[in-house]
């Protein structure tokens, strides 16, 4: 479904380059639950970016459907980060001015035509699903950070998204909310979302069907 | 739920910063309103007393020149076939045209010649009030004629004949009294006699009759060739002039006071739109995180363009109405401060009030095309890391 060929990522800091991905290749296939482990600078999070295409790749390959998303136009990107893809991160997820219900119809929000009545039920619904139907009308200020992932989880299934990008996902919540939300994306993988995540914790990464492991930019079984 | 709810709800996440903004740029556009509506008032104001110093349109009769030269001597250009104008009809005539409300002063004059103890004079016919709301410059020893046996003289006439205020005419076989005698202007007064219209149309037989009508014409707003053009068409067969000079000269006081209302407005302008375009960009600086979720989601460039354009515009419509509403209440103290109201008043106008929103809403949103721009490139990994 989605596949990494031989990626490689560079960045300048300080007048000096830093290789982070040398080579990397991953396959992903529909409906896998992926973790990607590594220590903090190894890389894991880069990839992620550019497997979600929130970073554009130096050099290889990336195919999402058989498409070269190198050579896709932009707003062939946009299309597939608005319809297919998702992206939840361990701290900054929903914009604090929205409401809950508003932070789950955002990508529906992008145009002057109203979103539907239709979709707002399903966003109602997806809300119920994690748990968060009664607070739909809060600020995420007023809401725990287990429960702002699950709203950022809830915008996914909204979307009825493909694939589901995590950033270190329980990375500032405590160990039973952290169970929380890895327990949904279980069930949302069961219920067929491909899900990526990155993750340094060895308990949560142990929860996926494979562990692609980064160190110094390559990937080492 | 659309896009605009977006910079809609992101107002109110730092109420106090907009409210901040909306006041300088509120305060910016009262000032510009103010001053428009004040040197509207000011500049018409203006031109109603210059109409006071002098016509700026005169209405002759058609004449046809003839070039006489006999024997080898050329005698010069001869007018002929002159006509008069009659008095009612011409003044009704040049009162009913589209642009009548332009039209001040209309002061019909019948000239002719005649001796004051057998020494040949100029004489005046004139309607003393039309000729006062035009000869204003006019100092007199004595003062303006008031009933129809009283006349005034120029300061030429006055030394020449040895007439002064109080003095004794007869003039055309009627007893005439000088009630005053004009300072010297320097001009065509000097040297005539001036007296009531009717009373030399009934002495010379011809009722009714005029020489020519001066017109005094308010020109701000509109060429003053419009005028004559509407005159000429009421009355062809009539020579309709205008005196270049006069209206350049009239015009160039007037619009003096609105340039320098102009050029005060553009620097309070440039001012209140730079205001907001640093806003704006400290927003863009503080708000990449935002960026980096919605580019995370899908939102093109143009969306991230736009949400930020449509929060300017909104800050630039509510100011706009706020300062037009602000401006117009200034104005009617500022025309107070300056002694210039004398009646007249801004008239507050709600095609002017949305014109306002609009037109400060583009502004503003001119003023955030850069931060906007920027904001829209902005990549969405970098914003999400730049935390």
């Amino acid at each position: 479904m989605l596949s990494a060929e031989n990626i490689s990522k560079k960045y300048h800091l300080d007048g000096r380059e830093i290789s982070v991905l040398k080579g990397v290749s991953v396959d992903i296939a529909e409906g896998e639950f992926l973790s990607i482990m590594g220590k903090s600078g190894s890389g894991k999070t880069t990839l992620l970016n550019i497997l979600s295409t929130l970073v554009r790749a130096d050099g290889g390959e990336l195919r999402y459907l058989q498409n070269d998303l190198r050579q896709i136009s932009e707003k062939q990107l946009n299309h597939i980060r608005r319809a297919d893809f998702s992206v939840i991160f361990q701290f900054h997820y929903l914009l604090p001015y929205l409401t809950v219900m508003e932070n789950t119809l955002l990508p529906f929000m992008s145009s002057l035509r109203p979103v539907s009545r239709e979709i707002e039920q399903r966003a109602l619904h997806c809300l119920d699903r994690v748990g968060l139907a009664d607070k739909h009308d809060r600020l995420p200020g007023n809401l725990s950070g287990g429960e702002q992932q699950r709203v950022a989880i809830a915008r996914a299934l909204v979307k009825s998204s493909r694939v589901l990008f995590a950033d270190e996902p329980t990375g500032s919540l405590d160990k039973a909310t952290g169970e929380q939300i890895m327990e949904l994306l279980g069930e949302l993988n069961g219920e067929g979302l491909t899900v990526v995540m990155v993750t340094h914790e060895p308990v949560y990464a142990a929860l996926a069907e494979r562990i692609v492991h980064i160190e110094d930019g390559k990937v080492v079984h | 739920m659309n896009i605009v709810t977006i910079p809609l709800r992101n107002i109110r996440r730092k109420p106090s910063k907009v409210i901040l903004l909306l006041l300088v740029f509120s305060l910016g556009i009262m000032s510009i309103v103010s001053l428009y509506l004040v040197s509207q008032v000011v500049g018409h104001n203006l031109e109603k007393k210059l109409i006071s110093f002098g016509a700026n349109i005169v209405v002759a009769p058609a004449a046809e020149t003839l070039s006489v030269s006999y024997g080898g001597f050329h005698m010069g250009d001869m007018l002929y076939n002159i006509q008069e104008l009659p008095e009612e009809q011409t003044t009704g005539a040049i009162r009913s045209i589209a642009l009548q409300d332009r039209i001040s002063v209309v002061a019909p004059k019948l000239v002719t010649m005649t001796t004051i103890d057998g020494k040949a004079i100029a004489l005046v016919g004139v309607r003393w009030e039309q000729e006062r709301g035009i000869k204003s410059y006019w100092a007199t020893e004595g003062r303006f004629p008031v009933g129809v046996d009283e006349i005034l003289i120029g300061r030429q006439v006055a030394e020449h004949l040895a007439l002064a205020t109080g003095s004794q005419a007869q003039i055309l076989g009627h007893n005439f009294t000088v009630s005053g005698t004009l300072h010297e202007t320097g001009g065509d007064d000097d040297s005539v006699v001036f007296m009531d219209i009717g009373l030399l149309q009934e002495l010379l037989g011809r009722p009714g009759a005029t020489s020519f009508i001066e017109v005094s014409a308010l020109c701000a707003g509109c060429p003053i060739e419009d005028i004559v053009a509407q005159i000429s068409t009421n009355l062809p067969n009539t020579s309709v002039k205008a005196l270049q000079h006069v209206v350049n000269q009239r015009m160039a006081s007037v619009h003096y006071v609105q340039k320098l209302a102009f050029l005060i407005s553009m620097v309070i302008l440039v001012t209140a739109a730079a205001m907001v375009g640093l806003s704006m960009l400290s927003a863009v600086n503080e708000r990449k995180k935002d960026i980096g979720i919605l580019r995370s989601l899908g939102y093109a460039k143009s969306r991230v363009f736009l949400i930020f354009c449509l929060e300017a515009a909104m800050i630039g419509a509510l100011a706009g109405a706020i300062g037009y509403l602000g401006g117009f209440g200034l104005s009617f103290k500022a025309l107070e401060l300056l002694s210039m109201a004398e009646g007249a008043r801004p008239i507050f106008s709600i095609g002017q009030l949305a014109l306002t929103s609009l037109v400060f809403a583009a502004i503003a949103v001119g003023a955030a095309l850069y931060p906007s721009w920027k904001g829209a490139t902005v990549e969405p990994s970098s914003a999400l890391v730049s935390l």
